[in-house]
């Protein structure tokens, strides 16, 4: 067990729900050669195969849980997830669904952070706003940080 | 969804949790025709290789190209991968726990880890296959209109042989574990429409074929199959024009194409009394774990027979035209038109996705699982309503994918 990954969680092309990619792509380049960038859209089992492996694994998502678009939240991953985050799912796809998944079948790294990022809604388009675009920037700012 | 019951009568059931993929037909247009795999990948999360696919093969119409040889049998291969990840995952971890009796793959996990460690690692071999041949595993780069960017040496295929081989085992005892469940008895009688091609199980390639008679060409779909604004959402419901609902997936496939299954995938299946034809949709679980067994022994014959292409591309002349596209997604056939202006921009696309068309059949059933379960405490009647959308995997529009079931009594 090793290594360290940074996973951006959302599509592309809904609109805010590009802010987990958004992220990654601010990375680029930026951080330690070993750390591995993956982007994913949330699908539980394709999260636990992307921090199958690492000790280390930081996850950016977009949430939708009442607060103002752009607000940023960090948890610790390993410790449950916010009820406020979860989506009514039960086809597991989503973070929340992941981290029960990996504890329930022992896949969950020692270490992992939750970066929430706050959006309002999750509709077609290419555009962030610019709230959930600051928010990428200062997400990925404290990434560079958090793993320098 | 929503449900309107008035004095115990069903007044109106609406079924649209899937919202047809409008914004990508309109940010397509205008688009290089080369954008168009990349782009509609990202309709779906989890089959991202079949709106590739789709989108390929309509603009080598257009273009009058033909991908064959090793590059066509990739292309097989990138789907068996495909079929093999959403499968499994629809198999193991959201179909079998209905069965079971656990709310979730996550709560049943708890007491059945073994089976849910089979299911992950069998989509995990899935998800080898794809990574390998379309560059990412999810929203794959690597295909492109007339093949890939780049294609595997045969050495790199053969480093996936171990744990396919190991995943033919599992498939075999996944159909017997699920055939084991207990079913809920149901004999529906759907229109069930396919690609169908005359030596394969299809994948890429074939005429439209449907139980109540129709084959047709692919560029025919329009004139066959209507896609209806439904009031009051976005959704649209396709019907065949003639008649009305149809189901394309899993079953159709399997009883348009039975014969063309593997001996041993067509051997198992009898063995489990399933026979050559499935009409129940809570068996559409054995189904898919049998053609999960025929996508497993496919990717290792391609494998076995692969010689390396001399080009990773068919090369072609861009030329003002339209094409059609319709493959095999793992939930069902998804139709692509295009039709691209004379400097190689999509002036126009369609995209009918299987979800779509499977939404009145879904209804209909969802009418007939409600009217025998009325009496039923809201919380329950969901649960059961729940199982039976989930007979017909749909694929929830990935970035909303919440349920929302409202129950209006009055």
């Amino acid at each position: 067990m090793g290594g360290v990954v940074v996973i951006g969680v959302g599509n592309r092309m809904m609109g805010d729900d590009a802010a987990g990619p958004a992220v990654i792509d601010r990375l680029a380049g930026r951080l330690a050669p070993g750390v591995r960038l993956v982007e994913s859209v949330g699908d539980a089992t394709h999260l636990l195969d992307s921090w199958g492996g690492a000790q280390q694994a930081i996850v950016v998502d977009a949430v939708v849980a009442g607060g103002a678009p752009g607000t940023v939240h960090r948890v610790d991953g390993t410790e449950g997830f916010p009820s406020a985050w979860r989506s009514a799912s039960t086809h597991l796809i989503g973070v929340a669904e992941a981290i029960d998944l990996g504890r329930a079948v022992d896949m969950l790294p020692e270490q992992l952070v939750v970066y929430g990022i706050e959006i309002e809604s999750v509709a077609p388009g290419v555009e962030l706003r610019p709230e959930v675009e600051g928010a990428v920037g200062l997400v990925a700012g404290r990434i560079v940080e958090e793993l320098s | 969804m929503h449900v309107k019951v008035v004095d115990d009568r069903i007044e109106h059931v609406d079924f649209s949790i899937f919202e047809p993929p409008r914004f990508f037909e309109a940010f397509l247009r205008g688009r290089p025709h080369t954008d168009a795999p990349d782009i509609t990948a990202r309709i779906c999360g989890i089959c991202p290789i079949a709106y590739q696919m789709s989108s390929v093969h309509a603009m080598e119409g257009a273009f009058g190209v033909t991908v064959g040889g090793a590059l066509r049998e990739l292309r097989r291969l990138i789907y068996c991968g495909e079929w093999i990840e959403s499968h499994a995952l629809h198999v193991y971890l959201l179909h079998a726990p209905d069965f079971l009796g656990y709310e979730s793959g996550i709560h049943m996990a708890a007491d059945h880890r073994d089976v849910v460690e089979q299911g992950l690692r069998l989509k995990k071999a899935g998800n080898a296959v794809v990574t390998l041949l379309g560059g990412r595993e999810i929203h794959p780069i690597n295909v492109r209109v007339g093949g890939f960017y780049r294609v595997p040496t045969k050495k790199e295929l053969e480093a996936l042989v171990p744990e396919l081989e190991w995943s033919r085992d599992a498939a075999v005892a996944t159909i017997k574990f699920v055939s084991g469940f207990t079913f809920p008895e149901a004999e529906m009688d759907f229109e069930y429409v396919s690609v169908s091609h005359p030596d394969e199980y299809p994948f890429n390639e074939g005429r439209i074929v449907s139980s109540k008679g129709l084959d047709i060409d692919v560029s025919e779909f329009n004139r066959y199959f209507l896609e209806e604004h439904v009031e009051r959402s976005n959704a649209l419901h396709s019907r065949v024009r003639e008649r009305g609902a149809y189901h394309v997936g899993p079953l159709a496939r399997y009883n348009l194409n039975f014969e063309k299954l593997t001996p041993l995938a067509q051997k198992t299946a009898w063995e489990v009394g399933l026979g050559e034809t499935c009409n129940n949709p809570f068996k559409s679980i054995i189904v898919r774990s049998v053609e999960t067994l025929y996508a497993v022994e496919e990717a290792l014959r391609i494998i076995d027979a692969y010689d390396e292409p001399a080009e990773p591309f068919v090369a072609y002349d861009v030329r003002e035209g339209e094409g059609h596209g319709a493959t095999e997604a793992p939930r069902g056939m998804l139709y692509h038109r295009y039709r691209v202006s004379e400097d190689g921009r999509i002036a126009d696309a369609q995209i009918v996705p299987p979800t779509a068309q499977n939404q009145l059949t879904i209804e209909s059933d969802l009418r007939y699982v409600l009217e025998r379960h009325l009496d039923l405490p809201d919380e329950e009647l969901s649960w059961v309503l729940e199982q039976s959308i989930r007979n017909y995997d749909p694929c929830i529009s990935c970035a909303t994918h919440f349920l929302d079931l409202t129950i209006e009594r009055a």
